[in-house]
């Protein structure tokens, strides 16, 4: 072979190539697949679920044998806005729905609901609910109200009809029709709520869960970086004419660019399949790109610190999770006490969090998350910096 | 002009000095082979002319030209085939040859018309698609000097290019340096096995303790062969 003539590599392809290689290393290993995309899907979708996300309440009635007076029951407590009613044969096939969970919770109405009514006569209604159920008690508690709603109408025909003013079912249509003023609580919401009304619950799981994910896939890929070293490839990109701070920032970029790939499957992932609109595109754009940062600097600070893959394997999964908890990705924040709120914002977690909550849930601008940005920019340039010049000592020693 | 010079090499790591004035030089076409027992300081001197590694003092001329850790221009005419496999397993052998063509500036057409030659040079040609953590020890070895070869180099540094193959692809492996040699390629060769640098090394020098104990053509170190030589200057046998 003849000599060519000396070709000097450009930086920024030579950046690139790196960079991409990192990523395309992470999202075709297989094992990776489960991790990187089908797991946060599956705990949004989860979470989602467990905090009621877009989710129909069930609520099971047995009213065998019960009249037209059942029939209305059952009708108003079919008319709330997340609560499907499922007729069941008796009552022992409704405790049996209530146990496996096929129905958040169930109403049995006695077959001799209607007469007992118009006798005048106490009816009983029994309640079943499952004791781990989280959403049974939103669905008793919508049943209470609509059984106090119907009992106050029935009281005042019985009412009516043992003053003479004509039968059960006359007092009762008159009832039905007339508007006595009654006792009413009026609600005043003062400041903002911590949870909108309306916001729905997927938009509650997926931040939080963004910024775990984001941070977990980081510094698993960090071991990524140490095998890189351990196989001596860096080694030989060192003996090539491409510069040392050209191998740093590629690989820089490479856990960079992984962080981003994360967040951003996670962020349009979610607005796709759960509906999540994760608010200002900007604000939500600069905070994935600032976490990304932190995440990346995480990665390439684990991945020069250890000569093999083992310990930096475990520190991810301590770490990635751990922070994660504290940070508030995995309880809300907003469910700490204040001392533990206050070292939530040693993790960079909790100032995530924070933006995402003022975009998502507050409708917040960019300019509005300005501080959480700032602490974020602080974290991922102390990281960056201190990563890459432990990568670029491991590698030129 | 000699493609390699190495004048007065050191090298300590705090108090411990591992290379005390290694000085040694490689002619185009011109096979040399460093050999000592591990610990000898092979591979830190090695280390010091491929520029992975910064020295203490001496020099290092690349066709000439000063060289060391920042020298882009020198490294681009060295090709480093390290001990270790270093190649990225979970991709093939196409894939790993294009990333490191990338890092010696080789692009485009110009690196698939390199990559498919060095392919053919390695006999990987026909298993290139396949991933290299599926390569039987021998291929992986030749994947691993196939990626030395890519910047077609003026110097090719091999560290134990032949530890741990099946004889058939050691004799491969020697064919194509022999080739290569036979181009005018400059070789630095280090090697366990005597055997081995007997019938490729054109010269060879002996290491010890970081010093240069012995250099030469093989049949002028005045011992019946190398394995002997090395016995007698060093008072013990190479894999001690």
């Amino acid at each position: 072979m003849k000599t060519p003539p000396i070709a000097m590599p450009a930086t920024v392809p030579a950046v690139t190539s790196i960079a991409l290689l990192n990523l395309r290393r992470v999202f075709t290993d297989r094992t990776n697949i489960f991790f990187v995309i089908v797991a946060p899907f599956l705990l949004i979708l989860v979470i989602g679920q467990l905090s009621g996300g877009g989710q129909q309440l069930r609520l099971g009635v047995a009213a065998d044998g019960a009249g037209p007076l059942a029939g209305r029951l059952v009708a108003a407590l079919g008319s709330g806005p997340r609560i499907t009613v499922e007729r069941v044969g008796g009552e022992e096939d409704l405790r049996l729905a209530v146990e496996r969970g096929r129905v958040n919770a169930g109403l049995v109405v006695p077959g001799g609901y209607d007469a007992d009514l118009a006798a005048g006569r106490p009816v009983e209604l029994r309640s079943l609910v499952r004791p781990d159920d989280l959403n049974a008690q939103d669905v008793a508690m919508w049943t209470r109200s609509v059984v106090a709603e119907e009992a106050a109408l029935v009281r005042a025909a019985q009412f009516g009809a043992a003053r003479g003013a004509g039968s059960f079912g006359e007092v009762l249509r008159a009832a039905e029709t007339s508007s006595v003023p009654g006792i009413e609580v009026r609600t005043t919401t003062t400041g903002d709520a911590v949870f909108p009304e309306g916001l729905g619950a997927f938009a509650i799981s997926a931040p939080p869960l963004l910024l775990m994910f984001v941070f977990l896939t980081s510094l698993t890929a960090a071991v990524g970086l140490v095998e890189t070293r351990m196989l001596g490839v860096s080694r030989r990109m060192y003996a090539s004419p491409t510069p040392v701070r050209t191998i740093v920032l590629g690989e820089a970029l490479g856990r960079i660019v992984i962080a981003l790939a994360q967040g951003l499957l996670i962020m349009l992932g979610s607005a796709l399949l759960f509906g999540v609109e994760w608010g200002d595109p900007l604000g939500a754009a600069a905070l994935l790109v600032v976490f990304s940062l932190v995440g990346g600097g995480a990665a390439m600070l684990l991945g020069s610190l250890f000569r093999t893959p083992g310990p930096p394997a475990a520190i991810a999964l301590i770490l990635g999770l751990g922070l994660a908890a504290l940070g508030g990705s995995m309880m809300p924040l907003e469910s700490f006490g204040p001392t533990m709120r206050t070292l939530a914002h040693l993790t960079p977690h909790a100032w995530g969090y924070e933006g995402f909550a003022e975009l998502v849930r507050h409708g917040a601008t960019v300019t509005a998350i300005l501080p959480q940005l700032g602490a974020l920019t602080v974290y991922a340039a102390v990281l960056l910096a201190s990563g890459g010049l432990r990568l670029r000592r491991a590698l030129t020693s | 002009m000699p493609v390699l010079e190495v004048v007065g090499l050191r090298k300590s790591y705090k108090d411990r000095l591992v290379v005390d004035g290694v000085g040694f030089a490689v002619r185009e076409g011109e096979t040399y082979g460093l050999l000592g027992p591990n610990g000898a300081g092979k591979t830190t001197t090695i280390s010091m002319v491929v520029g992975v590694l910064a020295r203490d003092a001496g020099e290092v001329r690349i066709a000439g030209r000063p060289h060391d850790t920042a020298g882009r221009a020198t490294k681009s005419l060295i090709g480093y085939v390290p001990q270790e496999l270093a190649v990225y397993p979970d991709l093939t052998a196409r894939e790993n040859l294009r990333f490191f063509a990338g890092l010696y500036g080789i692009r485009g057409s110009e690196a698939r018309r390199r990559i498919g030659e060095v392919l053919e040079i390695v006999g990987l040609a026909d298993r290139a698609g396949e991933a290299a953590g599926k390569y039987s020890g021998g291929m992986s070895r030749r994947l691993n000097i196939g990626i030395g070869l890519l910047n077609r180099p003026r110097l090719l540094v091999l560290d134990e290019p032949t530890a741990g193959v099946d004889p058939q692809s050691r004799t491969s492996i020697l064919d194509s340096v022999r080739r290569l040699a036979g181009d005018g390629t400059a070789v630095l060769y280090t090697t366990h096995y005597m055997e081995e640098a007997q019938r490729l090394c054109d010269r060879v020098g002996i290491i010890d303790h970081g010093r240069m104990l012995a250099e030469g053509r093989p049949d002028e170190l005045g011992a019946p062969d190398l394995e002997a030589a090395f016995l007698q200057l060093t008072g013990r046998e190479l894999r001690d």
